[in-house]
């Protein structure tokens, strides 16, 4: 079918950034949860 | 942690249902052929996209006049999330209208506002990135996010008028014009789909801002002692 | 009334610190020279293609002049801590950017006139015969950049990077001024000049409601 890769590599890509989008932000979570255990951790040791 | 399973999982269904939506469910359109798919993503998308840069404005006029740090945190998720949405409208767009058109790109009305959306929310968060206080963060960035937003409207209905004083080939009959019914019910399903991805995208990067307002507190919690 | 006597009285000291040194007006119209010159380099222009090109060459070059001229704007008041002062001395906070929006205008028309010869010169362009109407224009369009570039000023004052923070705020924003003053400009300078109200049109709607939004919003902008 004429122009199918079109559709398939435009539907591809939106996904795409949907995904990236996601993993970023579910990095970033993961990142400052850390973050937060390290400073509790912190704190606690301070008191 | 299995919030964020359980998050995945859904961001997963409604992919996939959307695929689904878009190869499987609705017919293949007469004269554009089987390119006209694309419009289900690009056009639900780019409405997404609105609502998310609405919800924005919306969180810009509550900072400025509650000073409610909940209000920041929606008014930078909602920019973010909305910037995802164009960018896929940016991509999708020109992918279509390569073999329709023949070229890439074009200056007029939707397209060019598109992009202008694009920047003016990129500029947003660059500057939130430039100003470290917090308050004095949420608070310059939302004056912006307000002017910005007003800008819109006058954005697109200078462009409008500008085409029709230089009227280029009518080369789309409108994407809405001729609806099958089918071709109808995958549009409202493909754009309940894509708002339900807006809405999980959106809670998930509050939660991120949140967590994020937390760590600064205990940042200075621990400075302090 | 209080505002515009308060405005009034501002607008003179901002047009007084700038003629006594005149360094914002000078280095302005040195750089749109420059930008003159670099744009008659590298497109060449000859009659017929300079009536193309030459009006969003000229709004283009005044946008970026504009984009370095209103960094001073507040970027000054922070340096000497002059802001809270200011906000002091008058009763309604909106006169401080009245008056510093009009004294941009006013800069900013000065340039675009003194620039209209070099800009004939340059790129070949017949600009007697319209004077009064570009003159509509370069007012018109000048205020429109003046008005948001005035907030951003605000704004970016407060920010990092602030030189590279203004122009990043404000030319998207001016997108519309842009289109309608370059479109305007070139029916002016076309072979049948007229003046086209449709673009005038959205000049004043940009210039209503910016200016709305600054009144409703300013003084959030003098926050310290």
């Amino acid at each position: 079918m004429k122009n199918l890769d079109s559709v398939l590599a435009a539907y591809l890509a939106g996904w795409a950034i949907f995904f990236v989008y996601y993993i970023s932000v579910s990095q970033r979570m993961s990142a400052l949860r850390e973050e937060v255990e390290r400073l509790k951790t912190l704190l606690s040791k301070g008191k | 942690m299995l919030k964020s399973a359980l998050r995945a999982v859904v961001l997963f269904v409604l992919i996939a249902f959307t695929a689904y939506l878009a190869f499987y469910y609705a017919p293949i359109e007469r004269t554009m052929g089987v390119i006209q798919k694309i419009f289900y993503l690009h056009i639900s998308c780019a409405f997404s996209a609105f609502v998310a840069f609405g919800t924005c404005f919306y969180a810009n006029l509550r900072y400025v006049f509650t000073r409610e740090p909940k209000s920041d945190w929606l008014a930078v998720s909602a920019t973010e999330v909305g910037l995802a949405f164009i960018s896929v409208v940016l991509v999708t767009g020109p992918i279509w209208a390569h073999p329709v058109w023949g070229i890439w790109w074009t200056w007029d009305a939707r397209l060019t506002l598109t992009f202008v959306l694009g920047l003016l929310y990129v500029s947003y968060l660059l500057l939130r990135s430039m100003i470290e206080e917090p308050d004095k963060r949420a608070l310059f960035s939302a004056l912006f996010g307000i002017f910005a937003f007003l800008d819109v409207p006058l954005v697109y209905f200078s462009i409008r008028w500008w085409r029709t004083q230089h009227p280029q080939p009518v080369i789309l009959g409108g994407p809405g014009s001729g609806l099958e019914p089918r071709m109808r019910v995958s549009y409202l399903l493909m754009w309940g789909a894509l708002t339900g991805l807006l809405i999980l995208l959106l809670s998930a990067r509050y939660k991120l801002e949140a967590l994020r307002a937390s760590v600064e507190d205990l940042r200075r919690e621990a400075e302090v002692r | 009334m209080a505002l515009l006597a308060d405005a009034t009285i501002l607008l003179g000291k901002e047009l007084r610190t700038e003629f006594r040194s005149r360094e914002l007006l000078t280095t302005t119209v040195v750089f749109i020279l420059l930008i003159f010159m670099l744009f008659s380099i590298t497109f060449h222009p000859t009659t017929t293609e300079s009536q193309q090109f030459a009006p969003g060459l000229l709004w283009v070059a005044f946008l970026f002049a504009a984009s370095l001229m209103l960094q001073p704007c507040f970027l000054r008041e922070q340096t000497n801590d002059t802001l809270s002062a200011l906000r002091l001395s008058v009763s309604d906070p909106f006169a401080i950017f009245f008056a510093k929006l009009a004294a941009n205008t006013l800069f900013l028309v000065l340039t675009e006139l003194l620039m209209l010869p070099f800009f004939a010169g340059f790129f070949n362009v017949h600009i007697l015969a319209v004077l009064p109407q570009l003159f509509l224009v370069f007012f018109l369009g000048s205020l429109g950049i003046a008005i948001p570039g005035t907030a951003f000023s605000a704004i970016s004052a407060q920010a990092r990077m602030r030189e590279l923070m203004l122009p990043l705020l404000l030319l998207p924003v001016l997108t519309p001024i842009l289109i309608a003053t370059t479109d305007v400009t070139a029916g002016l300078l076309g072979p049948e000049p007229s003046l086209n109200f449709g673009g005038l049109g959205i000049m004043i709607a940009f210039d209503v409601v910016f200016l709305t939004a600054l009144w409703l919003f300013g003084e959030y902008l003098l926050e310290e």
